[in-house]
This record gives C-alpha cells, structure tokens and sequence, in this order.
C-alpha cells in the first residue's frame, strides 16, 4: 500500500538520531481499567533494555504496543522514527514468548522456519536460513529432531532461533527464561548477549528479575503498576561486561535496584 | 527387535491354528449348513473368485463406501469446522448430534428404502449418515484443542488468517480428523453390507443375502473371509503406516543425537 516498508529496515539499522522505538504518551485501557497511563520511554537502536515492575503494571502490555500487535488507545508510537500507524511490514520486530510455543508436529529445523513461511523467501532458502540460526544457537545437530525430544534449555534455543531468523533489528522478549532452571538462563543470558553483539540488534526484555535485569541490560526501566508508570530509567552502561552476578559490583547494582520501592 | 517379531508372529500363527482346529473339530460334528469346513469355504472362495460377477460386486460395493464416505468427509469436516469456530453454533446444533449418533444405521436403512428404493443411492446414504456424525464430532472436538498460544506465536509473525488455519489448525485437527475417519470408514464399510443386503440388487451385501437365502453358508463364510482379509489388508497396509507417518512426532523416536550441551532434563 506504501512505500515505507523498504525504508524502515534502513531507517532501524541507521544508527542516526531516530531511536529504534520510541512512545510519547501512549495509554492503554481494557475496559474501565488504566493499564498504561501516559508511557514516555525511547529504546536506542542497538541498546538491551529492561522492563521491570510488580504484576499488574502493565509491562507486557507495553510490550504488546511496541511490537505491533497492541493498538494504544493514546499517544504517539514511532519505530526507528516512522510512526506505527505508517508501518506494513512488523517482520523486523520479533516477539519472544515466555513459554517457548514449540510446534510439536514440526521438526525442530521447521520450527525455526516457521516465521519465514509468511515471507516470499523460498522453501529451499527458508531451510538454509533456518539451519544458520540453528547454528548460531549451537543446534545444528539437532535440526531434524522434535521438540520432545529436547530439553528445555534446547527448547528456548531453537525459540531463540526461530525468532532470529527473519533477521529482527528488534527483539521483544516476555520473561523470555524465566521458566529454565538458574544455571540454564545464566547460559541463556551469554548466549543472547553474544549474538546481540554481534548484530547489533535492539533487545527490549520484561522480567521480574533484578539480577537478569543487571546481567544484561544497558538500562532498566522501572515501571509503577494501577496504572501502569515509568517511575525511573536507570543506566548501567558504566557497568563492565561480561557481568558475572557475584561480582561485587554487579551484585550491589542487583541490590540497590532491589531495595528502591 | 527381529527376536520380539519372531515371537509375535510365532504367536500369531498359533492363534491362527487354534482357531482353524476348532472350526474344523466343529464342522465335523455338525451339519455343513450350520457350519461348513474350512476345507468347504476354501472351495467356495475358489469358485467365487472365478465367479462372473465377483469383481462387479466388490466394486459396487467399495464405490458406495467410497462415495458415500468422501461426501461425509467433505461435509463433516466443513460442519465440524463450523461449529469448531462457532461456540453459539455449536450451542444451537448438538442435541442434533446426539440424535445422528443414538439413531441406529438399520434405521437408516428403512428410511433409505422408502426414500431411494432399490439403488445405489440407498447405501451411500446409509454410510454418509453414520459417517459423517462421526467426522464430525472428531474434527469439531479437534478444533476446541487449538492451543491459542500457537495463535498467538502465528499472529507475532504476522501470518494470515488462513495460514494459520493451514499451519496451526490443521495439523491440530488432523489426529483428531483421522480417528473420526477410522471409525467412520470401519463403521461405513460394515453398516453398508446392512443397507445392501435390503436395498441393492448387487454389491456384496446383496450376494450374502442371497447365499443365505439359499443357504448356501459355505458363500457366507466365503465372504467373510474376503471381507475379512481385505479389512486387515487395508489397516496394516495403508492407514496404520500412513498414521505412524502422519503422527510420527509424537512417538519417540531415535535416540537425540550426541550433542547435548545443556543436559538438562525438563518438561
């Protein structure tokens, strides 16, 4: 219908003044409830930002608006400076679930293809690109087996990957490991960290976790809930990676973050 | 595994025996209109092999199956969508299910007689009405265990309504749609020797009434032997390894291949 869908990839990987998302106001409400009031937040391209908050402060429902998927009742919401309302093409935002939402009935290389099927990319390129981000998550080995047949840090990989695959510049997560086990999510943390850095992809995360909130974030969104608030953003770009959550630094971050109301 | 299969086939043949010795023990002492030998019935599946209108009769019969069949899978798959995707649809239409199951195939037949008489239609009416509630009711039961949050993963990637009809809701539906055919065609298959046996004038219904007719029981057993070998035939032939391919997900299969990095066992 326009035009804008070739100009937007560009417009999110140009490292330029427009921010890869940004809300002025946005509002939601589901009935009589406010469950965002007025969200100002700006996501930088290429940063890892972290949304946290008590249930009920309407986190994922941010996350919802941002992907695409969610109409804001209110207020202005631009991806890499387009405003939403102008965008076809969703495609480069990907949306990480908490639960990993494996198809059973596909082969675990399928499943990573899923989200391609949509595209105009060819069976045989859909393959090959499927079996990059398996490789990219360390799976290759693995592409014909079904997901039963995985355990769950192999599950989270092969969502990883699907969700890689159409090449985001934006990778929306909802509590994305808070179902593994704590050494799993700690290998799950490198792992994304990894392959957030070498694409330099923009990595927005909702957790309640103050210490995966730490470990990978550039900056830590705190949200307020009834309605739904950004109390403070705070920064952690001063903090050095790789951060390991018994170093001292990390774990007075991880405490301080804790101890604010 | 080769040792597990010699044993199951060991055991299959004594069964096998078992059974022929007992029917043989058993002709022997009665007269052979009550039971007729094996070595009777073997005679007379020679000579109705060989008969004239063998090959027409079976092929009556399988085409009014067929037909009969296919049209209850078209319509209970459509209906069974429908209601799927209706909850007030739904609502309105099952007590009409319930009747379409409660109501007995002979029934069907009686109906189909006043209505189509003599003729092909007769039988295929008999098969589609107890096949298709059958469909029906699997596909629409099949339809209410779509997992939304496969919705949902189909919606972030911005897939079309229909694409997540083929991708999500069909491979859902299709264990479901499969077990409905199963019972529909095992059910439509033997419902239809019924409506032939009153309402045709060929078919293999129709040759065993008049075997009976004349009693001629050795033609009876004859039949069911066919009928019988064809059935087994077609499960192990066709639909059980259609159905390990189909489903082959969700059997365990071989063991996960050597590298395991996270060895960490999870649901």
């Amino acid at each position: 219908m326009i035009a804008v869908p070739e100009t937007l990839p560009d417009a999110l990987l140009r490292a330029g003044p427009a921010p890869a998302l940004e809300t002025a106001g946005v509002a939601k409400r589901f009935g009589a409830v406010t469950v965002l009031e007025s969200i100002d937040l700006t996501v930088r391209t290429g940063e890892v930002l972290a949304l946290v908050g008590p249930s009920g402060c309407g986190k994922s429902t941010l996350l919802n608006i941002l992907s695409g998927l969610l109409a804001p009742d209110a207020g202005r919401f631009t991806v890499g400076g387009v405003p939403a309302a102008q965008i076809a093409d969703w495609r480069r935002i990907a949306y990480m679930f908490q639960e990993d939402r494996l198809l059973p009935w596909r082969s675990v290389r399928d499943n990573v293809a899923f989200g391609l099927e949509g595209t105009n990319l060819s069976r045989a390129a859909r393959h090959a690109r499927a079996r990059e981000m398996l490789r990219l998550v360390g799976l290759e080995s693995h592409a014909g087996a079904w997901p039963h047949e995985l355990s769950g840090g192999m599950r989270s990989r092969v969502a990883l990957a699907r969700s890689l695959a159409a090449e985001p510049s934006v990778l929306l997560m909802d509590e994305p490991f808070s179902k593994l086990d704590p050494q799993t999510r700690s290998q799950m943390h490198d792992e994304l960290l990894r392959i957030q850095a070498g694409s330099g992809m923009t990595v927005v995360f909702v957790t309640h976790d103050m210490e995966e909130a730490v470990v990978l974030a550039d900056r830590v969104v705190r949200l307020a809930a009834w309605p739904g608030r950004v109390i403070d953003v705070i920064a952690l770009d001063r903090l050095a990676r790789p951060r390991v959550p018994t170093s001292p630094a990390v774990a007075e971050q991880i405490r301080v973050l804790r101890s604010r109301p | 595994m080769p040792r597990r299969f010699t044993t199951l086939l060991a055991q299959r043949l004594l069964l096998a025996g078992v059974i022929l010795l007992a029917w043989w023990i058993g002709a022997a002492r009665l007269p052979s209109f009550v039971l007729p030998g094996p070595g009777k019935v073997a005679l007379a599946l020679v000579s109705l092999w060989h008969s004239d209108t063998f090959a027409q009769d079976v092929a009556a019969t399988c085409q009014r199956v067929m037909l009969g069949f296919a049209i209850a899978t078209v319509i209970g798959t459509l209906l069974g969508l429908a209601l799927g995707a209706s909850r007030v649809l739904a609502r309105f239409f099952e007590p009409l299910l319930t009747l379409f199951n409660t109501v007995s195939s002979a029934i069907w037949a009686i109906f189909a007689i006043i209505w189509f008489g003599i003729s092909d239609a007769t039988t295929i009416f008999v098969v589609f009405m107890t096949a298709m509630p059958l469909i029906l009711t699997n596909v629409w039961q099949g339809a209410q265990t779509v997992d939304m949050q496969y919705v949902d993963l189909a919606r972030s990637f911005r897939m079309s309504r229909t694409r997540i009809l083929l991708k999500i809701y069909g491979p859902t539906i299709l264990p479901h749609f499969f077990a409905g055919a199963r019972l529909a065609f095992g059910f439509g298959w033997r419902v239809s020797l019924v409506a032939e046996t009153i309402g045709a004038s060929s078919g293999i219904g129709y040759r065993l009434r008049q075997a009976a007719d004349l009693v001629q029981t050795d033609q009876v057993f004859a039949w069911t032997v066919l009928l019988v070998a064809l059935m087994l035939l077609l499960e192990g032939g066709a639909l059980k390894p259609l159905e390990r391919w189909l489903f082959r997900w969700k059997f365990p299969s071989r063991p996960a291949p050597a590298l395991t990095p996270f060895p960490v066992p999870q649901g």
